[in-house]
């Protein structure tokens, strides 16, 4: 029985001797999946009646518009210097031509804001200006906030606060199987969410919703094997989940890292962009930590009854005009679908976040040579969903 | 934004470390590991900065090779 380091040769090959059961939707909701499987060039290497979809992997994608229209507002008009993950700087918001839609656009007309790669940074940076008030923008799934819970819990100075737009991957999915217009029909789970929060997080796939589930690695050969194993699910009609990345995830993943994350944040009903609000789907910070809320420290200064014009801005929540991020981010269709795709929206100049991030589904097949026809169509993938 | 890269530790002080990959050193929080024995040559999986699971040497390497094929180790 190959192992996971087999090589992914060996892997297609038992997959292409399975029996086939028919056309397979597989949803995967993690960007680092999507770039393996897209850079891999797997969809053309697989039988044709395996559909690989992109979902819900991509954090700077749903991060909620209204989050990072806060963070440009504190960031142009309050006395800050504002820290957030690189990815987040160039995701647009909608506001009127003249105003900086991006925190980009923010730093570029004098607004003090700054790219860091690790939240120990957004401490340090606090440590190293005492007479500044520091705001960190912590966006990210499950296994980023574990390292924002640590960065709090070791103990950071009084000028640090945090803007917490953390969400949690599964409820999304379970959002998606509830609402009865899931596009899929089986699921590989995140390996390094599940490396942190512990891959039984993912049973209720197989058991209230009987689709096979496997967590998967980031090498083809893991991937290969998590399709392989929810193929073979799928032909014995013996939906479960499968742990295709042992080599880092465990049933119940880092007990430590959960107990911290538990401590500094607790869950809450959360916005996700261009969707909306998802029950239990986001993180926000416990009491004991609220002196470190950057919503409580200066949001609140800025609320509708000070500032109209923040009530008044259109699309509020929403994707930008055109874009069909949000079709894309629910894997309903395929980012050569959407009109923009490669003609208004292009990494260079993005209309979307999902071609903004490295972790965003349009980002990645651009950058991987897939191209829209002429009909905006590809059909192998998406005649399935036509 | 969830990857995390394999990093071989160089020196430990504290929840602090030293830690390589692929020419580039770094330091890196031992935080959410600290209930973990880990000693310098150890391989831990790097996420923002914060070691979140401890792997072979065998994983580190099939992972480094995939990520330099990818050209995300930059």
């Amino acid at each position: 029985m190959p192992g996971p380091h087999d090589h992914a040769k060996s892997w297609l090959t038992r997959i292409a001797a399975l029996p086939r059961t028919g056309k397979v939707r597989i949803l995967n909701v993690c960007g680092g999946h999507e770039r393996t499987i897209t850079h891999s060039g797997m969809r053309t290497a697989l039988p044709d009646d395996i559909e690989l979809i992109p979902g819900p992997g991509c954090p700077v994608c749903i991060c909620p518009e209204e989050d990072i229209y806060d963070a440009i507002q504190l960031a142009l008009n309050e006395d800050v210097m504002l820290v957030a993950f690189g990815d987040m700087l160039r995701v647009p918001v909608n506001v009127p031509k003249r105003e900086p839609r991006s925190l980009e656009q923010a730093k570029a007309a004098g607004a003090g804001i700054q790219p860091i790669a690790t939240p120990a940074a957004a401490a340090a940076i606090a440590r190293a200006h005492p007479d500044r008030q520091v705001v960190f923008f912590a966006a990210g799934f499950e296994t980023t906030m574990a390292p924002v819970a640590a960065m709090l819990a070791e103990g950071v100075p009084d000028n640090l606060s945090v803007l917490l737009s953390g969400r949690l991957t599964w409820p999304a999915v379970a959002m998606l199987l509830d609402s009865g217009e899931a596009a899929f029909d089986a699921l590989v789970a995140p390996g390094h969410v599940a490396t942190v929060m512990g891959a039984d997080e993912w049973q209720f796939v197989p058991q209230q919703h009987g689709l096979p589930c496997a967590v998967a690695g980031f090498t083809p050969a893991s991937l290969l094997a998590a399709f392989h194993s929810i193929l073979g699910q799928l032909h014995r009609r013996q939906p479960a989940l499968d742990n295709c990345y042992p080599e880092s995830v465990t049933a119940g993943g880092n007990s430590l890292a959960k107990s911290v994350l538990a401590r500094v944040m607790r869950v809450t009903d959360a916005k996700w962009r261009g969707i909306g609000m998802i029950p239990a789907s986001g993180f926000t910070l416990q009491p004991a930590y609220s002196a470190h809320d950057a919503r409580r420290r200066f949001i609140s200064k800025t609320t509708a009854a000070n500032n109209p014009a923040k009530e008044a801005r259109k699309r509020i929540g929403e994707m930008p005009p055109g874009c069909d991020c949000a079709a894309v981010v629910l894997g309903k269709i395929s980012p050569t679908q959407c009109a923009l795709y490669g003609r208004a929206c292009t990494p260079r100049d993005p209309v979307g976040p999902c071609m903004v991030s490295d972790e965003g589904a349009c980002r990645i097949w651009w950058a991987n040579g897939m191209r829209a026809d002429a009909t905006g169509r590809k059909p192998d993938i998406d005649a399935a969903r036509a | 934004m969830c990857l995390a890269i394999p990093m071989q530790i160089r020196t430990i002080d504290g929840y602090i470390a030293i830690a390589y990959a692929k020419g580039i050193e770094r330091e890196i929080s031992l935080y959410l590991l600290q209930d973990r024995a880990l000693a310098p040559g150890d391989f831990v999986l790097v996420h923002v900065g914060y070691a979140i699971q401890k792997v072979s040497t065998a994983d580190a390497e099939a992972s480094w090779n995939l990520y330099d094929e990818m050209q995300m180790l930059r």
